[in-house]
C-alpha cells in the first residue's frame, strides 16, 4: 500500500492546482475536486491505519533527495507509524468534512471568490497531510511554514474589510516570531548531529538518547561550550519557539482570537485538525527528544497548564459565539501541552485526538449558529435556537459536553488523564508539575462554565431579536457534517478509557496499544515511557485515577451548574458586568496585546529606525559617496572636451613635445 | 656634388613647422586642409633624403605610399569640409563644437 503513500497529501493539491485554475468554470467553483481529493486522502489514510495496524511501519527516509552532500544530506521522506497514521485519519477526516460543510456555509450563502477558498482549502490540507508524515524535522519545518501561509490567505479571505486583513497579518507575524526559534532549533539539530529523522535507529532523538543516557557523546557535536544535557535542553526550547506560536500557547497566543475574522469554516479547519494542532503534534512526533530533558517537559507543562487557566478565564466573558471558542482553543491545547509535558505522551495524543472531533464539530456548528442568524455573532441576540434546529442543538451540545470533560464524552476520559498523568508525577518527584495540575484543574471549572454559557445563551431562553425567533433553515451539506462528527465527539473517548480499564481490570486501553505499536521501535509509547522515568527521571507516586478523576468530573459539572443556574432561565441577564474591572481587565485579554504592541512600537520600531538610519546614512553613504567622487570628477574632466579641432591638434602636439622632452632628459640625449 | 642630407633636413622641419603652425593658428577648414599637407610632404622630404643617403629605394617607396594616402585623405577631407558648410554655412573649424558633452 504504501507506494501510494504520497498521494494522500499529493491529492488536495491537485485539487488546488484544479481550483485554482479550472475553479471559475466549474459548478461549486472547484468544491467537488476539493471534497473528492480528501475524501481520495481520507480513503487512503484509512488504508495506511489498516496496514499500519497490520504490523508494518513505512520509513522511507529518501523518498526525493533534495540536498546531496558528502557529509550531510538533505532530503523528504515518509514516516507512517501508528502515531502519523491516525493523525493522517484526523486530518483528512476534518477537511472532508469542512469541505462538505463549506458547500452550505460558503455556495449556499453567496459568497464570490470561492475558487480561491477550494485552492487555499486545498493547499491548506496538503501541507498539513505532508507535514504530518514528513520523516524529518527539515521537511516538517517546510511544510509547518506553508500551513502558516495557507492560515495567512484563509484568514484575510475577506481580505478587503481591513479587521479581516490586519487578523491574517497578525497571525502571520506572531507564528512567524516563534518559527524564527525553530528554523535556528532545525539548523542546530541538523549541525548538532547531523541528520533531521525523527524515526529509525539513526534519527536524531536516537542519536540524544546515546549521548545521554548511554554516555556515547561522540554522536553528537556541542557548541557554545554547553554540555550534552544542556545543549539538548537548548535545542528542545529552540524547537519549542515554533510550537508556542503555532499551538497558540502564552505568551504567543494572540493572534488567535483574531484569527476568527476568516470564514468559519476555516476556523474549524485551522483550530481542530491543521495550524494548530501542527505545534502539538510536533511535540509528540519528537517526544523521544524531549522526553530526554525533564527540564523542557516541565517547562511545556507548565506553560500548557498556565495557558489552559489563562484562557479560560478570559472565555468566560465574551459575548461572540466564535471567540469563545477560540479562547477554548487556546486553553484545550495548554491541556495537550500539559499532558506531553507531564510525561503522558498517550493523554497529550488522546486529546488531540479528540479535541479534533469535539471542536471540529463545536466550530461547525457555531458555523450552522451563524447561517441561521444571517450571519450574526453576538451571543446576545441569539435564544431559543434549540427548537428551531434540533440538529445544530443536539450535535453543538454533545460536543459542548465533550468540551467541558462531562462523562462520557470523548473530552473527560482524556482530560481526565492528562491531569492524572500531572499529578501522579507531580506527586512523584516533581513538585513543579504540582503547579501545572492545579492551573489545570481550576481552568476545568471554568470551560464547564463558559461551554455551558455559550450553550445557554445561544440555544436556550426565549428568542432575543427577530432573526432568532425566524432562523433560516440549514441544509443537509451543514447537517451531515454536525452529525458525523457529533457522534465521534461523544464515542471517541471510548478507546482509551483508564478508569474504565483500571476499575474493570481488562486491557481495553486501545490507544496506548495502538501508539505502542507491533512491536518495540524508538516510537513506540513503551520506549518513550522508560525515557520519561531513565532520563528525565520522573517518578511516578502511586494513587488511583478515581478520586483525581471526579474531582475534574465535579469541578466541571460546577461551573456548567453555575452556568446552568445563571443563563439557563427565559431572559438571562449580563450577569458577567457585575465583575466590574475584573471584567474589563478580562475583555481587554489581560492586556496582552496592548503590552506586545507596545514592545513593537517602543523597543522594535527605534531599534529598526536606528539600523535604518545606519543603513542609510553609513551604508548608503559610502556607496554612494564613491559614485558621487566619480560622478564629479568625470564632469570636471569633461571640459576637456571643447569640441574645437585647434584645441585638439594643440593638446596632440604639446602632448607629444612634452613626451620628447621627457625621453629626452630620461634617456640623456642632452 | 649634391648637397649633404643636413640641409634635407632644415628644409622638411621648416615645412613641417609651417604646416604645424597652420594648423594650430588657421581656422579656415580648407587651410587646415592645406597645412596637413605640407606636414606629410615635410615627412616624405625626410624619407627621399634618407633614401637617397642610404642608396636604397625603400624611402622612396614609402613616400609614394604616402602621397596615395593623403590624395584619399584630401578626398575625405574635402567631403567633410563640404558637409561642414552644408550644416555651417561656414568654413569655420571651430564653429563645428556642437557634438561635445
Amino acid at each position: 500500500m504504501f507506494e501510494y503513500a504520497p498521494a494522500v497529501a499529493l491529492l488536495p493539491f491537485v485539487s488546488f492546482l484544479i481550483a485554482l485554475s479550472v475553479g471559475s468554470y466549474m459548478p461549486k467553483k472547484g468544491a467537488f475536486a476539493g471534497i473528492a481529493a480528501t475524501g481520495g486522502s481520507l480513503l487512503l489514510s484509512v488504508w495506511a491505519f489498516v496496514t499500519v495496524s497490520g504490523g508494518e511501519v513505512y520509513n522511507e527516509p529518501d523518498l526525493f533527495t533534495w540536498v546531496a552532500a558528502e557529509e550531510l544530506s538533505l532530503s523528504f521522506g515518509i514516516l507512517i507509524d501508528p502515531l502519523s497514521a491516525m493523525m493522517l485519519i484526523i486530518v483528512s477526516l476534518v477537511a472532508f468534512l469542512v469541505h462538505v460543510f463549506s458547500l452550505g456555509y460558503m455556495n449556499d450563502e453567496g459568497e464570490t471568490g470561492l475558487p480561491r477558498y477550494y485552492a487555499e482549502l486545498g493547499l491548506f490540507t496538503f501541507s498539513m497531510l505532508a507535514f504530518v508524515y514528513a520523516s524529518n524535522l527539515l521537511m516538517a519545518f517546510m511544510f509547518f511554514e506553508l500551513v502558516g501561509l495557507c492560515s495567512y490567505l484563509l484568514i484575510g479571505f475577506w481580505f478587503r474589510t481591513e479587521s479581516a486583513a490586519s487578523a491574517a497579518k497578525k497571525a502571520f507575524l506572531v507564528t512567524r516570531f516563534g518559527d524564527y526559534f525553530f528554523l535556528i532549533g532545525v539548523i542546530g539539530v541538523i549541525a548538532t548531529f547531523g541528520t533531521a529523522q525523527f524515526a529509525g535507529q539513526e534519527s536524531f532523538p536516537v542519536l540524544a538518547e546515546h549521548a545521554l543516557v548511554d554516555g556515547e557523546t561522540e554522536a553528537m557535536t556541542t557548541f557554545l561550550g554547553l554540555g550534552e544535557q544542556a545543549w539538548v535542553t537548548l535545542l528542545g526550547m529552540l524547537v519549542l519557539g515554533g510550537v508556542i506560536g503555532k499551538s497558540a500557547q502564552y505568551p504567543l497566543h494572540t493572534w488567535l482570537p483574531d484569527a476568527m475574522e476568516g470564514p468559519t469554516t476555516v476556523s474549524a479547519l485551522i483550530h481542530a485538525a491543521t495550524m494548530v494542532a501542527a505545534g502539538v503534534y510536533l511535540v509528540a512526533r519528537m517526544y523521544g527528544f524531549y522526553a530526554l530533558s525533564p527540564t523542557v517537559l516541565t517547562f511545556i507543562a507548565f506553560v500548557g497548564g498556565f495557558t489552559a487557566l489563562f484562557a479560560a478565564t478570559m472565555g468566560v466573558i465574551k459575548d461572540d459565539i466564535k471567540r469563545v471558542l477560540a479562547y477554548s482553543t487556546i486553553s484545550q491545547y495548554g491541556y495537550m501541552m500539559l499532558g506531553l509535558g507531564a510525561g503522558g505522551f498517550v493523554a497529550g495524543s488522546f486529546h488531540l485526538m479528540n479535541h479534533a472531533f469535539f471542536k471540529a464539530l463545536l466550530f461547525l456548528g457555531s458555523g450552522s449558529v451563524i447561517v441561521l442568524m444571517h450571519h450574526e455573532q453576538d451571543m446576545w441576540e441569539m435564544g431559543g435556537l434549540k427548537d428551531k434546529a434540533p440538529a445544530t442543538y443536539y450535535t453543538f451540545l454533545a460536543g459542548s459536553l465533550a468540551l467541558a470533560g462531562i462523562i462520557p464524552f470523548s473530552g473527560f476520559w482524556s482530560k481526565d488523564e492528562i491531569l492524572f498523568e500531572a499529578l501522579h508525577y507531580g506527586l512523584g518527584n516533581q513538585p513543579l508539575l504540582l503547579g501545572a495540575y492545579a492551573m489545570g484543574l481550576v481552568a476545568v471549572f471554568f470551560t464547564g462554565f463558559y461551554t455551558f454559557r455559550m450553550v445557554f445563551l445561544t440555544f436556550h431562553g426565549d428568542p432575543r431579536s427577530d432573526t432568532a425567533r425566524d432562523p433560516h433553515p440549514v441544509g443537509w451539506s451543514v447537517k451531515v457534517p454536525l452529525v458525523v462528527l457529533g457522534l465521534l465527539a461523544t464515542f471517541i473517548g471510548f478507546v482509551n478509557m483508564v478508569p474504565v480499564a483500571d476499575l474493570l481490570n481488562m486491557d481495553i486501553e486501545f490507544l496506548h496499544q495502538w501508539l505502542d505499536g507491533p512491536e518495540e521501535t524508538v516510537t513506540s509509547v513503551h520506549h518513550y515511557e522508560e525515557l520519561v522515568h531513565d532520563a528525565a527521571g520522573f517518578e511516578a507516586a502511586d494513587i488511583g485515577p478515581y478520586l483525581p478523576g471526579a474531582l475534574s468530573l465535579g469541578l466541571a459539572l460546577a461551573g456548567a451548574g453555575l452556568a446552568h443556574m445563571l443563563y439557563n432561565v427565559p431572559d438571562p441577564e449580563p450577569h458577567t458586568e457585575k465583575l466590574g474591572n475584573i471584567r474589563t481587565l478580562l475583555k481587554r485579554n489581560y492586556y496582552q496585546d496592548e503590552y506586545q504592541v507596545w514592545i513593537a512600537e517602543g523597543l522594535t520600531l527605534p531599534v529598526a529606525r536606528a539600523a535604518n538610519k545606519f543603513d542609510r546614512t553609513v551604508v548608503d553613504g559610502a556607496v554612494n559617496g564613491i559614485s558621487r567622487v566619480s560622478l564629479d570628477s568625470g564632469s570636471r574632466l569633461k571640459q576637456v572636451q571643447t569640441g574645437v579641432v585647434t584645441n585638439y591638434a594643440a593638446l596632440l602636439t604639446f602632448g607629444l613635445v612634452a613626451l620628447l622632452v621627457v625621453v629626452g632628459l630620461y634617456g640623456g640625449w642632452f | 656634388m649634391a648637397p649633404p642630407v643636413e640641409y634635407y633636413l632644415l628644409l622638411s622641419a621648416a615645412v613641417f613647422c609651417i604646416g604645424l603652425f597652420g594648423i594650430l593658428t588657421r581656422r579656415n577648414a580648407l587651410m587646415f586642409l592645406m597645412s596637413v599637407e605640407l606636414m606629410l610632404n615635410a615627412a616624405n622630404i625626410n624619407f627621399i633624403a634618407f633614401s637617397f643617403q642610404h642608396g636604397n629605394l625603400t624611402g622612396q617607396v614609402f613616400s609614394l605610399f604616402t602621397m596615395a594616402l593623403a590624395a584619399a585623405e584630401v578626398a575625405v577631407g574635402i567631403g567633410i569640409i563640404l558637409v561642414l558648410y552644408r550644416n555651417f554655412q561656414d568654413v569655420d573649424v571651430t564653429k563645428a563644437a556642437t557634438m561635445r558633452w
